[in-house]
């Protein structure tokens, strides 16, 4: 164990800081690739050029930012528009009970450098969307470790929209980190290359649903009252005062207006808990489901920084519920991804259907799910939710058939502000 | 520990003030938040077996403090590392819990403990600085103040040892035996005999319907659909036009249910008949579980499976409260109707307030009644010692009962049939990785330096000749061992950290399934999977 090793030494490192490291960076292994360079050039680069963002400083960010600094990425950036909150605790390691309100990114940045002497960690508090073009293109990987589809969706579509065929130094690969309870999955993205984010929207867990109807008429469970609360009550007694599912009075009403309900219904199993779960939807998260997804994406960074091995092709999946079980797995590319794909989106519709049920369908399917599209033909506007004027003005065509407005096989675009993409789709009628 | 102290102080402090103000009742406390993204999945119950736990984690490399992280975090009760070294250059530049050059040269028990006990003020810490193979020798019994012993790259003499004496006697703690090289690594959970009543399984306990309790069938027969206004025939729950329809099948069916595809088509199509209207979604969910009409319940495969089980037969007063229940469940699917206790858990399901909470109650009703036949099946003073709480509990989970079996460290190696059983096509890959980790070991035991041609020559030799490895996928495995043989690089010590502690939760709270056998990991590939189960 003792045995010093001739590494690097930089001003701030010592011998035998990376004597761990190094027997992977000093030969190759069975599988490498012959174009590896072992020795000094690969930790050169590594140490002392390579550029790495983290996007979000969360359960997967505080794991992915010690990882990153361990296996010796130096210039460290990262993004959270997030402050700390008491049930971060149970597993964002980097934070302590004095943090609470305090930004995740800039706590995070600072015990990072504070622990490993000589890395750089450039802290941003706020959203990714701050950020332009030119910001994204300093970066030689970035690494998400996400909460949020919206998020994910965006800077999976701002990536690749920067490729430019010319300049190889555009290709930003994208290593995405997700965990639910004990499941979880990392995938490696070169853009425009492999699969996009956009690519396996389909992929996504729907998120359950309750009929309005079973929420107003026919409540069964604990979860319609809370939704009838949260839903139907809140905004009736309180007008447009927004609610605020971090406060804890609002989920104390919350809480109570749905008790209330189900006691008239002779429902059982309103909770706090599942309250503030329902209106929050909250995904369970753990600590070693964090730890093990956050290493395997910094295990990807590491590879393709490095070339020590071959990087992941494209997806990895964890469940641990039962044994452990993984699954590896090429993810192919959609033709008719609006992302990467180039190739637009075929949709059969009844002659019947209205603007607005047009617009239901985008918000609902598995493969598209944009929340507030805007739809627009190469010659007319068929309906746009901002600016007001323009929502007003068509507002009517809401109610009108589609097949007045468009064609049979005519094309449509289809926008929203939350995503930097647009979707074609061609229309046609049964 | 005055800090743990001060913590409970406090939750005690924000209990008090919530149970002055009815307003708030029901409101989480401190702890509660802390926690409450991981009560989500163990519970209160899984989260106290997790405060009364004791760790003892032996050397303070950085996959074994990744693994204490992840433990410290969700909060388990105490933890010791046992590591008489002190901390090197090369341990700073790879461990998170040590603070690089300020460490060097101070314990490394002393140091880790330190930062990992920052982590979580209600988790005891200790330092504890003498050689392992001291106490070993002079005092075995210091481990069984453990419920779990972790050892990662430990002396392979000295696993042998300490894995030996943990299984002498079943009621020894569970051993966590784990073996990293650079990109690649396994782990081994020891243990004799792992029982779980709270697996979460995802399937799902029987509704009865093809044998309805008395109150269900009666129900369902006082149900006049011709008579019904619209809405109240739209929203009659599947369960009961499943149980009415069957029961008019079977009058025309010599009493029996649907048997063939042609009949459970024709099943299917009555049901379709039945409908007022084409759009009424409570006949479609009916269609859709038509399935649950000519399934007939009986008691799982599994489960009765575990009524063979050698903790029944040789069951005694003094036996683990598990297999007392575990006996009481094979007498009560012993009489009629022949099934698990009924549960209480209805579905969500296409219907109006009042006739689904109806047949709520009844299923609630007839659950509490078989519990109390349940209840009745087991000795008074059995039961008392039990508890209700876990009798419900157990009932609840009886169609997802599971028992596990264990087997001791190195006994697979040892096993030339199970060795050559275990093989097949792609599966080979975890297996020359497991060998090339067992090879490791012994080359060390023998001070020889771990070559690619040693390691081979060792895995042949631990192996036998009627073990075939292919060629590519053993040089794979040991190719990568050889590269990095003391490599405990940040990432394969963060993923084993994840996956260690989190098969450590499972055993401790007794939720979840853990690993049996081996389960290997490749980082190159980014494979895992189990060997010698
Ligand atoms: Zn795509």
């Amino acid at each position: 164990m003792s045995v010093a090793v001739n590494g690097n030494a930089s001003s701030s490192g010592w011998q035998g800081q990376y004597y761990h490291i190094d027997q992977v960076l000093d030969r190759p292994g069975p599988r490498t690739d012959p174009s590896f360079l072992a020795g000094d050039g690969v930790k050169d680069f590594l140490r002392n050029q390579c550029k790495i963002l983290v996007i979000g400083a969360g359960g997967l960010g505080c794991e992915i930012l010690a990882n990153l600094a361990l296996s010796g990425f130096k210039d460290i950036h990262v993004i959270d528009m997030d402050t700390i909150d008491i049930s971060n605790l149970n597993r964002q390691f980097l934070f302590r009970p004095k943090d609470v309100g305090n930004p995740k990114a800039t706590v995070a940045a600072e015990f990072v450098m504070n622990r490993v002497p000589g890395v750089k960690v450039t802290p941003y508090y706020g959203k990714i969307q701050d950020k332009d073009e030119d910001y994204y293109m300093q970066f030689n990987l970035v690494i998400c470790g996400l909460d949020s589809v919206e998020a994910r969706r965006w800077i999976n579509a701002t990536l690749v929209n920067m490729v430019d065929p010319e300049n190889p130094e555009s290709l930003k690969p994208l290593i995405d980190g997700g965990t639910e309870g004990f499941k979880g999955q990392a995938r490696v993205i070169l853009p425009t290359i492999t699969s996009c984010y956009e690519c396996s929207l389909d992929m996504l867990n729907k998120q359950t649903a309750f009929p309005i109807c079973t929420i107003a008429n026919t409540p069964r469970l604990p979860e319609h009252c809370i939704e009838w609360a949260s839903v139907l009550e809140w905004p009736r007694v309180f007008k447009d005062k927004k609610m605020d599912t971090d406060d804890p009075e609002h989920i104390n009403w919350l809480y109570n207006t749905a008790s209330k309900r189900a006691k008239e219904f002779n429902i059982e199993g309103v909770t706090w808990s599942l309250t503030q779960g329902v209106v929050k939807n909250i995904i369970p998260a753990i600590a070693s489901t964090n730890a093990i997804i956050a290493a395997s994406c910094c295990n990807e960074a590491f590879k393709i920084a490095t070339s020590s091995a071959a990087y992941l092709n494209n997806y990895f999946m964890l469940i641990g519920t039962e044994g452990v079980y993984s699954y590896t797995f090429e993810h192919e590319k959609r033709d008719d991804c609006p992302v990467c794909g180039g190739q637009t989106m075929d949709i059969t519709i009844s002659r019947d259907w209205t603007v607005d049920r047009l617009i239901e369908m985008l918000v609902e399917r598995q493969d598209i799910q944009i929340k507030k599209p805007s739809l627009s033909t190469p010659t007319k506007q068929i309906y746009f939710q901002a600016p007001p004027q323009l929502e007003e003005a068509t507002r009517p065509n809401l109610e009108k058939k589609l097949s007045e407005l468009v064609d049979d096989g005519g094309e449509m675009t289809v926008t929203a502000t939350s995503l930097p993409f647009s979707l074609s789709i061609r229309v046609k009628y049964t | 520990m005055s800090a743990a102290a001060s913590e409970s102080q406090d939750i005690e402090t924000v209990t008090t003030a919530v149970s002055t103000n009815p307003g708030r009742r029901g409101q989480p406390d401190n702890k509660t938040r802390r926690y409450d993204r991981q009560l989500r999945l163990w519970a209160a119950t899984g989260q106290a077996a997790l405060e009364s736990s004791r760790i003892l984690v032996i050397g303070a490399s950085a996959t074994s403090t990744s693994i204490l992280k992840n433990l410290v975090l969700p909060g388990i009760g105490h933890f010791t590392i046992l590591d008489h070294h002190s901390v090197t250059p090369e341990d700073a530049g790879n461990n998170f819990f040590l603070e690089g050059p300020k460490s060097i040269g101070k314990r490394r028990a002393d140091e880790a403990v330190r930062l990992l006990a920052e982590l979580n003020d209600s988790v005891e810490g200790r330092a504890d600085h003498r050689n392992v193979e001291e106490v070993l020798n002079s005092n075995p019994q210091y481990f069984l103040e453990f419920n779990v012993v972790i050892a990662h790259n430990m002396q392979p003499a000295l696993v042998d040892k300490l894995a030996k004496y943990l299984w002498s006697e079943p009621s020894h703690p569970i051993m966590m035996v784990v073996r990293s090289a650079g990109f690649v690594s396994e782990f081994f959970i020891q243990f004799h005999e792992h029982s779980i009543i709270e697996s979460h399984s995802e399937t799902t306990p029987s509704l009865r319907i093809d044998k309805p309790f008395p109150e269900l069938h009666a129900h369902a027969m006082s149900i006049d659909f011709e008579k019904m206004d619209p809405t109240e025939h739209a929203h009659v729950p599947y369960v009961v036009i499943l149980v009415s329809a069957l029961e008019d099948w079977k009058k025309s069916h010599g009493g029996n249910p649907p048997k063939t595809y042609a009949e459970k088509q024709q099943f299917k199509k009555r049901i379709q008949g039945m409908r007022r209207k084409p759009d009424e979604e409570n006949f479609e969910e009916a269609e859709a579980q038509a399935y649950r009409a000519w399934t007939e319940t009986t008691v799982p495969s599994e489960i009765s499976a575990l009524f063979k089980d050698s903790g029944l037969s040789s069951l005694t007063p003094s036996s683990p409260p598990f297999f007392q229940l575990l006996s009481a469940l094979q007498k009560f699917t012993q009489e009629s109707p022949h099934t698990l206790p009924l549960t209480s858990t209805l579905p969500d399901m296409r219907s109006d307030t009042k006739s689904y909470i109806h047949l709520q109650t009844l299923y609630k009703r007839q659950a509490e009644e078989e519990k109390a036949k349940f209840k009745s099946l087991i000795s008074e003073d059995v039961r008392e010692t039990i508890g209700d709480e876990m009798i419900d509990l157990f009932v609840k989970n009886a169609h997802a009962l599971v028992v596990m079996r264990g087997r001791e460290w190195g006994s697979f190696d040892q096993d030339r049939a199970a060795l050559a059983m275990d093989p097949s096509g792609k599966e080979t890959a975890k297996l020359a990785t497991h060998l090339a980790f067992s090879a490791l070991s012994s080359l060390t035991l023998q001070h020889q330096t771990p070559t690619v041609a040693a390691l081979k020559a060792e895995v042949e030799r631990i192996a036998g000749t009627d073990v075939e490895l292919p060629e590519e996928q053993l040089d794979a495995a040991v190719g990568e061992v050889a590269r990095a043989p003391t490599a405990d690089l940040p990432n394969m010590a963060a993923f084993l950290g994840g996956m260690v502690a989190q098969e450590t939760i499972k055993m401790i709270t007794r939720q979840y399934v853990p690993q049996k056998g081996y389960l290997v990991i490749d980082m190159v590939d980014m494979w895992t999977g189990a060997v010698g189960a």
